[in-house]
């Protein structure tokens, strides 16, 4: 009964947040000390609809971004953190990979903004992107670091005895049993680059309108029926992934 | 000779592992080699697999120079202690997974692998991933894995290090059985002096970067080095009292 009652409890803490994001995402006009709003609406979610609409665009412009960094970090950070493994600089390698996160990402942007400017990096996509890259990029390679142990490279050294090539141990026998892990990296990329708004603002010089964005400039304009739905569909991605990520690993288990 | 290695020498940092070492070895036969710890036994093993480069020295497989062969073209495989069984991979993939490198038609596959696993008395056993079979059966596996490749060379460095007594006296069994069956030339190195009298149709001392190949069985026996009079003389003691 405990048990249960429990389980309960938590589900709905867990999706009260959705719930009532949800509720205010079809609302309009709302006064406090009211519990919902006065008016209820598909206006919010038609906006969406529409092909000139902001929301859309940075909705569309944010999956890009998050999905593209989570592929590169996931990527490079599987492939640099091999290499750093089994180099005999290996803790000097790393000791750099940290860098990156002696500052807060918004003091790293300032510094790095004029660099940014000069490069002609700043106020666009591809400048955004480097700049996220900057932060996601090391977390993949120190992410891996562990994963190249003693045991993989006796692995790779076992299956090149057996007749396997560089290519052949790469796909048969290294990206198999990194499976978990690359979803792991994957997964934490994406959101590492979904709700970065410090260095995307200030290198994107609120030109690249991101979700995460978005959703501060709705609540700066107290607009929060949109910064309800923008919310929404910031929750809504990574939910997703996390759900992908579980079916996937029990699946692996 | 079938295998020859000549002034093998191989320094890691400041510390010299192999000291000019040097032996021959003919066709199907098999080799024990016991050496301590850090005697330079997994080197010289993983020298001859090509897995490590030697500084000098050289080693030839029926007369051809190997040192510039890659591993993987060798044909020559290396068995760890751990039976290291690929954890995505079933007791039947496992098992076939070098015929899958050398591009082996399906049915070819299947009959050798099923075969190999009978040879195994691993019956039934097939489908079970790695975490699902005793420590035994996976290095079990791992010799089906090592064996179906038909090798020139069998490296194993300690491969019953980490079984129990009873495992290891089954394992030895037919691991030897195997071999004669197979007729392949085998190195087995270990730390263990009665495995090495087992196992081996010849036997050799490793120590401190040299290699000593003993002519007959009598000779390692005599020798104080390998350590056999000692035990021979701890168990006449016990008897004794």
């Amino acid at each position: 009964m405990l048990k249960t009652m429990l389980k309960y409890t938590f589900a709905g803490a867990v999706l009260f947040p959705f719930a009532l994001l949800l509720v205010f995402s079809f609302g309009q006009n709302w006064r406090f000390p009211a519990l919902f709003p006065a008016l209820w609406t598909m206006d919010n979610w038609q906006l969406l609809l529409t092909s000139q609409s902001d929301l859309a665009q940075s909705l569309l412009r944010s999956l890009s971004i998050s999905a593209g960094i989570a592929t590169a970090a996931t990527g490079l950070g599987f492939i640099t953190a091999k290499h750093i493994a089994y180099h005999p600089w290996r803790q000097q390698w790393l000791t750099l990979a940290y860098l990156p996160y002696i500052f807060a990402p918004v003091i790293l942007a300032a510094t790095l903004q004029f660099f940014f400017l000069r490069l002609g990096l700043a106020g666009n996509v591809p400048g955004v992107l480097f700049a996220q890259l900057l932060i996601a990029y090391p977390f993949g390679v120190i992410f891996f670091t562990g994963f190249w142990n003693d045991r993989m490279r006796a692995m790779e050294q076992l299956s090149a005895t057996l007749g396997g090539n560089k290519r052949q141990t790469f796909l048969r026998v290294l990206l198999p049993a990194a499976q978990g892990a690359l979803l792991v990296c994957f997964f934490q990329a994406f959101l590492i680059s979904w709700f970065e708004y410090g260095l995307t603002t200030l290198i994107g010089i609120g030109k690249v309108q991101t979700l995460t964005v978005k959703v501060f400039q709705y609540i700066g304009e107290a607009n929060i029926f949109h910064a309800a739905l923008a919310s929404l569909l910031l929750a809504l991605p990574p939910a997703g992934l996390l759900w992908v990520n579980k079916q996937v690993l029990f699946k692996t288990s | 000779m079938f295998l020859q290695v000549s002034n093998l020498s191989k320094t890691f940092g400041k510390e010299q592992v192999l000291r000019n070492l040097s032996f021959a070895l003919d066709a199907h036969r098999m080799m024990s080699v016991l050496g301590r710890s850090g005697s330079g036994k997994t080197t010289l093993l993983k020298i001859i697999a090509g897995l490590e480069s030697p500084d000098n020295g050289r080693v030839e497989l029926e007369g051809k120079a190997m040192n510039e062969t890659p591993a993987h073209l060798r044909n020559i495989v290396y068995l760890y202690q751990e039976p290291l069984l690929f954890p995505h991979l079933n007791a039947f993939e496992n098992i076939a997974f070098g015929l899958r490198l050398r591009k082996w038609t399906e049915a070819d596959i299947r009959q050798k692998t099923e075969t190999m696993l009978d040879h195994l008395e691993l019956n039934g056993q097939a489908k079970k991933m790695p975490a699902q079979l005793s420590g035994g059966q996976r290095q079990r596996v791992a010799f089906g894995r090592a064996l179906i490749v038909e090798p020139k060379v069998l490296l194993l460095d300690e491969p019953f290090g980490a079984l129990d007594t009873e495992t290891r006296t089954a394992m030895q069994q037919l691991l030897k059985r195997m071999v004669a069956g197979s007729q392949i030339t085998t190195i087995f190195v270990t730390h263990d002096l009665k495995e090495a009298l087992l196992m081996g149709d010849e036997i050799a001392l490793m120590q401190d970067g040299l290699l000593k190949k003993y002519e007959t069985k009598a000779d390692f026996v005599q020798d104080a080095r390998t350590g056999v009079q000692e035990e021979i003389g701890f168990w006449t003691n016990i008897q004794s009292r």
